[in-house]
């Protein structure tokens, strides 16, 4: 699937959860790899699993979760089996994490300096004098112009852009073999956002990480990623290389919709008609339809879909969890009829 | 930006709004924070004027002035020809009926103990719209229906709803007494794609069809773009650049706005000089006792633009016109064809007040 060796690969994952409404499965049999060097986009909206498919990642669970079904192989090793000692030990050393919201994710009353002393103290054994020069060395790789004020600097001090930048330099503290960033640009306004989704790229392509970047904006994800996988659901429900996706278009009704959803791009007003909204909402976890999750929402459905569960359909590097996948590429008006 | 040629619904003149920070020792000056700085702008009847900035430029401000939930500093805004900012009381609360606000926030907007219906009839009571139960409640439904909820769920409460859902509630409590402009700030901001797109057809419809004026604030371009009839692109409390909105988007004028049609409309993966081209929009804290560019006249953006020239480092940028309806306030237009400076005598801006920087 991915782009030479693969580095993780995530097999038939379910995660169970306890909630009052009743047992859900946000993360539904999941299954994805990433290659190394590699930057796959994750995208869904609210409630679709995407953030808890990330956490999986790092061997955090909410609470009420049962034991997750199925495996996570990081090089080889399964992560779901291995000890609590050994798994923090890859979490922050070979994976890490860049969080949505910086000014919730850093600690308030220690300086940057500090937190970042932290993760190496830690995790290596180096002596502080080294450690100090990797700190202001890092904050320089996440374009930060004065490392030495920043890292003396209390998050509050900071920009929402330089506490998302400080993010990532401790996100790579450790030269991370793969890099979770979930929804990282959301906070920030949108030149600040380009900023960001700029540097991730530059990092990635000079360090040779991998990056599993999950988000609700298909424009930042179509700026980063490689591959796209698309959750609705808990699901996976459409997987694609990057270019085809946005260009030959998603096969999944869902994707289609999504793509419509959004003026994006096209020279399109509101006197043209109205946009190709989705119907209804995504449905709550613990009350899902027979068949397609997507069904009751989609245009193509039939009884078919109501009642059986899609299978998987392949084509070339990318895949679809449909019956009835769209086969005409985009390129049609992207507003209702 | 000048009225056009039919009387504009809504006209704002030379706003400014200052904010004293909180702070500063005893006896000390207090710090002032312009957040508005001689804004004017008009909205037509049934049209849609999108006003575009980050967070920090003054677009919220200018919603709530608007909205008369903040008296402004100086300046004007005339509703339909009278003079808001000279009314209070019970003279501005008859006239509040006429424009309505639709907040960014739906789960903070809608009081929670509150049913549906009384949220939606809570407005019609306080203008006494629709005297007796009855007629209320048949009022109440029709609103509901027509922001696409249902008459059923008029005894629900706003914590059974979605986001979507909230926003509808939200809109239906703002179109109840039949307002002639509706103010949104953000109102797609914290919903999901899907949603956003159902509540953009909403206002949109509600344009075409009811014959609403609406100011749309937001920082999301396309859906901008999609909405304005005209855009009025905020940078640090001054309007840079305004015009009909496919002028300004696809031939922006001002560097800010190139930057941020840039990002919006380019699908280019993301480059390293992408990321020069756009530093940071604020240095780590500001400094009490040094002045920025904007605090001594100069450009706002000064600090951010790849193509200052010198003048940009002396003059304050004055407001240039196309003559057609675009306006743009920055240097880099002198000498354009069919580019022309507007009343020089108004440039700059009086430098009575210290102003701090707006992050």
């Amino acid at each position: 699937m991915g782009g030479g060796e693969t580095l993780l690969c995530v097999d038939n994952l379910t995660v169970t959860l306890a909630t009052r409404e009743g047992t859900i499965e946000p993360v539904k049999e999941v299954s994805f790899s990433v290659g190394r060097g590699e930057a796959v986009g994750l995208v869904g909206e609210s409630g679709s699993g995407k953030t808890l498919m990330g956490l999986s990642l790092l061997g955090l669970f909410p609470p009420g979760a049962k034991p997750p079904k199925g495996r996570i192989l990081f090089e080889g090793s399964d992560l779901l089996s291995l000890s609590p000692s050994r798994l923090r030990e890859i979490r922050g050393q070979k994976i890490s994490m860049v969080f949505q919201e910086p000014q919730s994710a850093l600690n308030p009353v220690l300086t940057v300096a500090t937190q970042m002393e932290e993760i190496y103290k830690s995790h290596t054994a180096l002596p502080s004098s080294e450690i100090r020069g990797r700190i202001l060395e890092r904050l320089r790789e996440a374009g930060l112009p004065d490392p030495l004020t920043v890292s003396r600097s209390y998050p509050h001090q900071l920009s929402g852009g330089m506490r998302q930048r400080v993010m990532i330099a401790m996100a790579l503290a450790l030269d991370p073999l793969l890099v979770i960033a979930d929804e990282p640009t959301t906070a920030l306004d949108p030149t600040v956002a380009l900023q960001i989704l700029a540097l991730l790229s530059r990092i990635r392509k000079s360090s040779g990480q991998s990056l599993l970047f999950i988000s609700h904006d298909l424009s930042h994800v179509r700026r980063v990623s490689d591959r796209v996988l698309l959750m609705y659901a808990g699901r996976i429900v459409e997987e694609s290389r990057s270019p085809i996706f946005f260009s030959t278009g998603p096969r999944h009704p869902y994707g289609r919709a999504l793509l419509a959803s959004r003026p994006e791009g096209a020279t399109l007003t509101r006197k043209d008609g109205p946009l190709a909204a989705i119907g209804g909402q995504v449905p709550p976890l613990w009350d899902l339809p027979e068949g397609c999750s997507f069904a009751p929402r989609c245009e193509r459905a039939d009884d078919l879909c109501r009642s059986v569960l899609p299978p998987w359909k392949s084509e070339g590097e990318g895949r679809v969890f449909c019956h009835h996948p769209v086969d005409t590429p985009l390129g049609a008006p992207v507003h209702a009829a | 930006m000048r009225p056009d040629t039919s009387s504009p619904l809504l006209l704002a003149e030379g706003l400014v709004r200052d904010f004293e920070l909180p702070g500063g020792a005893l006896f000390s000056r207090k710090k002032i924070l312009r957040a508005v700085s001689e804004v004017s702008f008009s909205i037509g009847r049934r049209e849609v004027l999108g006003l575009v900035g980050e967070s920090g430029s003054g677009k919220t401000t200018i919603g709530r002035l608007v909205m008369r939930l903040l008296p402004p500093t100086r300046g004007r805004i005339l509703f339909d020809g009278i003079d808001l900012t000279a009314l209070s009381g019970g003279a501005l609360r008859s006239h509040r009926r006429r424009f309505q606000m639709v907040f960014q926030d739906p789960y903070a907007s809608l009081n929670p103990r509150m049913r549906v219906r009384e949220i939606v009839e809570e407005p019609l009571a306080v203008h006494g719209i629709e005297h007796g139960k009855a007629a209320r409640r048949e009022r109440v439904a029709h609103l509901l229906e027509r922001v696409g909820l249902s008459a059923r769920d008029m005894e629900r409460l706003p914590r059974e709803f979605s986001g979507g859902g909230r926003q509808r509630i939200g809109i239906a409590r703002a179109i109840a007494c039949g307002p002639e402009l509706l103010v949104a700030d953000e109102p797609i901001a914290s919903l999901d794609l899907s949603m956003g797109a159902q509540i953009i057809n909403l206002f949109s419809s509600l344009v075409e069809t009811e014959g609403m004026s609406l100011l749309f604030i937001s920082h999301d371009i396309p859906v901008v773009r999609y909405l304005s009839d005209r855009v009025a692109v905020l940078y640090r409390g001054s309007v840079v650049e305004s015009g009909p909105t496919e002028k300004v988007f696809s031939s922006p004028r001002h560097p800010y706005t190139r930057l941020l049609t840039e990002g919006a409309f380019s699908s280019e993966p993301a480059t390293p000089q992408g990321e020069l081209r756009s530093p940071d929009s604020s240095a780590p804290t500001v400094s009490a006792g040094s002045l920025s560019a904007r605090e001594v006249g100069l450009c706002a953006f000064l600090p951010r633009c790849g193509e200052a020239r010198p003048e940009c480092r002396i003059l304050p940028p004055p407001l240039y016109s196309d003559g057609e309806g675009g306006e743009a306030l920055c240097h880099l237009l002198q000498g354009e064809i069919a580019w022309l400076p507007l009343h020089p005598s108004n440039q700059g801006r009086p430098s009575d007040v210290p102003i701090a920087s707006s992050r």
